[in-house]
């Protein structure tokens, strides 16, 4: 493999790995919010920010944290035929059937550019009480997907090595 | 093209990538994305992104980490010992009782947790070596253990039927009070199953020896305590929710942060437990929301043929069918399709489907997401595809194959659908609670 790959994959995993164990306690977060969000409700005034400040949460969650949840092997598959395969032969079905995870996000991707960039231009605001821009949350899921796309040529470049057999 | 065919065409554009073994939420996301580019050019490239935004606004679905943090806290730390050790010494004496002190395991694990996972865990590291070791069939513990953590999905709090509410656009807390009958009785009729079977032949499952039955009543009813638990955490739930004190999220924020209190007030909560669920609840939730994610891009590319309608124009105008006749169909194509499909998957792509379906034809929603619940059930346990068999893999000690595991879940399906046909028959065991606590 020509450096520059086993040096992506790397720092690619690294990156990936880091941001992952730092989003996953995000979980208190959200709880700590919601449980503020109920205390208030209860006893106090209701706060109007929670429930969109949890959604925000749970929203960088999935995305920040997804290319953590592919290094885990979390995401299932349909292991009807590809359960009983080889490890090689595992790889050799990935290599290709991965463009159309990298395709996916790439078109998730755009979507996501534009749509940032529109809320850039005209700041646009949450049609709710509280009525936060958007941008942050989006900008977020921009870098959440462009993580995950990095991830997917990880592994991409993993399994042609394991084809070839050699060392990343 | 017409419409239809498009439909047909995507849909096994995605049963085939999903032969592949690639990632579900890959394999579902890219036929919607292919599918939004060539229908509609640069604007259907919106359509991925587009469900991302409105799965931020599902705010019901906050649910998802939680439960599952509640469950790996649950399971992880074994605060559920002691409850097992309860049904022990309490049902052990009689023929099959272990079994039948699992399924009650079951139902109160359910109570504190939305899916079925924990119930899984709790049951196979647990329960499974106890009840071999006690010389039980191993196929019908197998069995039990993978029925009875089913309950997890269909006895409040359950994130299946929180799924549901959001796609049916159906209050959540009628469809969990909904839920109560069905999985109190399929609960009863899985112990009714378990008890002929060990009266006819008790070697299926020996009552505990009378040298093991050596405690006093003193000590019997010291162990009740351990159930104090788990209806604590439930009552911490549901209570504030009832009364309308507090959001269903916020509720299962509480029962979160009590399942983690409870774990560390028993000094169960060291670095590994801490390690192991927290990280497991980022994957599991991740796997979880890209799958709903991806099968979202791909139900509004659906929405945007018509293909509901289409499907809908078909069954009545064209073939003529009466209401129940659909209602059965449907509910045997998702029987069918659970078989080999991803459970989260099918349904995120089969409820928008069915229900806009199901209410044309005039049934109740409450009622039918308890159907759809009871079918999920049934599709998580059939092979080849199903979380609780893959679970169980994992899971099981090495004498159990993979042969048992099959063959161990045969009665139990029959079980379940004998209970999917009860509640098809007598929409109130369903219904009732809801109607009576909300005074419909």
């Amino acid at each position: 493999m020509p450096p520059v790959a086993s040096l992506f994959v790397r720092y690619v995993d690294r990156l990936n790995y880091g941001i992952g164990r730092v989003v996953m306690l995000g979980i208190f977060i959200m709880v700590g919010i919601l449980l503020w969000s109920s205390i208030s409700k209860t006893f106090f005034l209701p706060s109007y920010w929670t429930l969109e400040v949890a959604q925000f949460a749970m929203v960088a969650y999935y995305m920040l944290g997804g290319a953590y949840s592919i290094q885990l092997g979390s995401n299932v598959r349909m292991d009807l035929f590809y359960g009983e395969w080889s490890n090689k032969k595992k790889a050799k079905v990935d290599a290709f059937s991965v463009f159309c995870l990298i395709f996916y996000l790439g078109v998730l991707l755009y979507g996501a550019v534009e749509s940032t960039a529109y809320s850039f231009e005209y700041s646009e605001r949450s049609p709710t009480a509280w009525r936060p821009v958007l941008w942050p949350i989006k900008t977020i899921m921009v870098v959440g997907v462009f993580l995950m796309l990095l991830q997917a040529i990880s592994e991409l470049l993993k399994d042609v090595a394991k084809i070839r057999n050699v060392e990343l | 093209m017409s419409y239809n065919l498009i439909a047909i065409l995507m849909f096994s554009t995605m049963m085939l990538m999903l032969m592949t073994g690639q990632r579900v939420f890959g394999a579902i996301g890219a036929v919607a994305a292919l599918a939004g580019l060539t229908l509609w050019g640069v604007g259907g490239s919106d359509i991925p992104f587009a469900s991302a935004m409105k799965l931020m606004k599902w705010y019901p679905l906050l649910t998802l980490p939680m439960f599952i943090f509640m469950g790996y806290v649950l399971s992880e730390s074994k605060i559920a010992d002691d409850l097992y050790k309860m049904f022990h010494v309490w049902m052990g004496p009689l023929n099959g009782g272990l079994a039948i002190g699992t399924i009650g395991l079951m139902v109160l694990v359910s109570a504190m947790n939305g899916l079925s996972v924990a119930g899984m865990a709790i049951g196979a590291t647990i329960a499974l070596p106890e009840l071999l070791r006690r010389g039980y069939d191993k196929k019908m513990v197998t069995g039990v253990i993978q029925a009875g953590s089913s309950l997890g999905i269909l006895v409040p709090p359950s994130v299946v039927l929180v799924l549901y509410a959001m796609i049916a656009r159906q209050p959540v807390g009628q469809l969990w009070l909904a839920g109560v009958v069905p999985g109190l009785m399929m609960a009863a009729m899985f112990i009714i199953y378990i008890s002929i079977r060990c009266w006819i032949n008790p070697s299926l499952g020996p009552a505990l020896p009378k040298e093991e039955r050596i405690f006093t009543v003193r000590e019997k009813l010291r162990l009740l305590r351990a159930g104090i638990l788990p209806l604590a955490i439930f009552a911490a739930m549901m209570v504030p929710f009832v009364n309308g004190w507090t959001s269903l999220v916020e509720s299962s924020a509480i029962g979160a942060m009590t399942a983690f209190a409870a774990a560390v007030l028993k000094r169960r909560m060291n670095r590994e437990v801490f390690e192991v669920s927290v990280r497991q609840t980022l994957a599991i939730s991740c796997m979880f929301m890209w799958i709903i994610l991806a099968a979202l891009g791909f139900g509004a590319v659906f929405d945007g043929l018509g293909a509901v309608k289409s499907i809908e124009n078909v069954f009545i105008e064209q073939m003529h069918l009466d209401p129940w006749t659909i209602l059965i169909l449907m509910q045997l194509s998702f029987l069918i399709m659970g078989t080999f499909l991803d459970d989260t998957a099918m349904l995120v792509i089969v409820a928008p489907l069915y229900v806009p379906l199901v209410q044309a034809l005039g049934f109740d929603l409450i009622w039918y997401g308890i159907l759809y619940t009871i079918t999920t059930q049934v599709a998580y346990m059939t092979p080849p595809f199903g979380y609780n068999l893959f679970l169980m893999r994992a899971m099981a000690p090495p004498e159990i194959t993979l042969r048992d595991i099959y063959g161990s879940i045969i009665p139990f399906v029959g079980v379940m659908i004998l209970a999917l046909a009860l509640v098809m028959i007598f929409p109130e065991i369903a219904l009732w609670l809801p109607n009576y606590v909300y005074g419909k």
